[in-house]
């Protein structure tokens, strides 16, 4: 597993720059909650065909900065993103809330706080 | 611009067991956009692993995460939680982890056939290969003492040995099945009705396997070669006779026949597992908390499945990340849909195999 740190103005430039869809397998987008408001965000790959290649491509950021979608590089990560959307609270540019929870679910209930 | 018709099909409908519901924009019986809603029965799994439960406690947890496939989630998450405190399952661990798991692809890509011809409305098929899923269940009851949702691995090793009436038993069950399996393949390539209904039907093209991140045996019909027991070295499966299948058409017939050659292959497995099982301990203590980060990847009935686990040396671990094959295998499937005709979505539907018990962990 490699691990790469991005930020949120280069997120785009380097999952674009790296992503080929025949040669890598996009797994999930994931976040950890660090504490104090800070969230760490993971953009998961695999590579076709090789043994045990995984890279991450990670940044931290706050519950209130909006992160940009990755969909229209890679668009199965819809789903990944409206989880992190419902689950921890997060605001994605252009997606939606509602994939898990409902209006009057408990909010953000993988924020370390919730 | 014509006129079109939303119709819903589910969340509850006859052709489906699970609760998700996919709304069909039509051009009269032609689908030209899909919607899915898949969060009616979200249940918080992962929140639970880091909250109410110790770490040691959190592989039985997963293992409800789903009934079927309850074996490769409890895998996932102690192969992660066994990199994080430094330790390696001996030989005989690691094939009896893959005896069970290639038993429950075998039941779990029958149950799927099952529902398969059930939508085609071949009644009596349905039946038919239910009976003959049930040696299997009975392999796994024998072993694990339930048939399904079974908590057979622990941190440091499997929680039952095979004595040599098992190892009889494995055998002369996967023999009666494989006469079975045999006899199914020519029915399913052959017979007229199921041809009909399955042949050039909810294609998903290779670029679009690529574009969708499709996986699994839903990825291997369309020719995309992905397979994490290819790809992972945490269990030694070129060692017991692991090929990888693909087909190319990537319509139903091609989805059911990566299912009946992938259980043939399976059989081979268990087979070789139990006539080549190593010498060792079931059972190894392993000591620490589990302290930074792992991932791992398991190839469940459905495809890939994810863990990520993060620890910081305490009883309760930081975080679970649970990525399940039907979760991320959705946008694959809402693409096939687009073109095909509303009466064949039942049909597509079961072909993908669907785990919604997965999906809303």
């Amino acid at each position: 597993m490699t691990k790469i740190e991005t930020t949120l103005s280069s997120l785009l430039a380097d999952i674009g720059t790296f992503y080929d869809k025949k040669i890598w397998h996009f797994l999930t987008v994931n976040g950890i909650d660090l504490g104090e408001g800070k969230i760490e965000l993971q953009w998961i790959f695999s590579k076709y065909g090789a043994k045990d290649e995984i890279i991450i491509y990670y940044l931290i950021s706050e519950y209130e900065t909006a992160i940009p979608s990755i969909i229209g590089l890679i668009p199965s990560a819809i789903m990944g993103e409206r989880e992190i959307v419902d689950m921890f609270g997060l605001t994605v540019s252009g997606v939606e809330k509602g994939l898990y929870l409902d209006e009057d679910s408990i909010p953000h209930p993988l924020r370390s706080q919730s | 611009m014509k006129k079109t018709v939303q119709i819903p099909l589910g969340s509850q409908h006859i052709s489906l067991l699970e609760p998700i519901r996919f709304k069909f924009e039509c051009e009269n019986e032609k689908i030209i956009g899909v919607d899915a809603d898949v969060g009616f029965v979200h249940r918080g799994v992962e929140l639970a692993c880091t909250r109410k439960f110790e770490f040691k406690q959190v592989g039985y947890v997963v293992a409800r995460v789903c009934g079927l496939c309850a074996i490769t989630h409890s895998l996932s998450y102690t192969l992660a939680v066994e990199k994080l405190l430094g330790y390696e399952a001996n030989d005989r661990i690691k094939y009896l982890r893959m005896l069970m798991v290639e038993l429950d692809r075998i039941h779990s890509h029958m149950l799927c056939l099952a529902h398969t011809a059930e939508n085609a409305g071949f009644e009596a098929l349905f039946m038919q290969i239910m009976a003959q899923r049930e040696p299997v269940m009975d392999i796994q009851e024998a072993i694990s003492g339930n048939r399904v949702q079974f908590d057979y691995i622990s941190i440091g090793g499997v929680n039952r040995d095979l004595t040599p009436d098992l190892s009889a038993l494995i055998h002369k069950n996967l023999a009666a099945l494989s006469e079975k399996v045999d006899a199914l393949m020519m029915l399913f390539d052959t017979n007229w009705s199921l041809s009909l209904k399955y042949k050039g039907i909810g294609v998903l093209s290779l670029e679009n396997a690529y574009t969708y991140n499709a996986l699994g045996p839903l990825a291997r019909a369309a020719g995309l070669a992905s397979d994490v027991r290819s790809e992972s070295s945490d269990l030694p499966y070129e060692a017991v006779g692991y090929t990888m299948v693909l087909e190319s058409s990537g319509d139903i017939h091609a989805r059911n026949f990566v299912r009946l050659r992938e259980i043939v292959n399976s059989i081979a497995m268990c087979r070789n597992i139990v006539d080549n099982l190593p010498v060792g301990e079931i059972q190894e203590k392993v000591k620490g908390k589990p302290k930074g980060e792992a991932v791992v990847r398991v190839e469940a009935p459905r495809g890939e499945l994810f863990y990520l686990v993060r620890g910081s040396g305490q009883n309760i671990l930081e975080r679970v990340r649970i990525k399940t094959p039907t979760f991320s295998g959705i946008p694959a499937m809402m693409e096939v849909f687009k073109g095909s005709q509303y009466a064949d979505a039942p049909a597509i539907l079961a072909s993908f195999d669907p785990c919604m018990s997965c999906t809303a962990k």
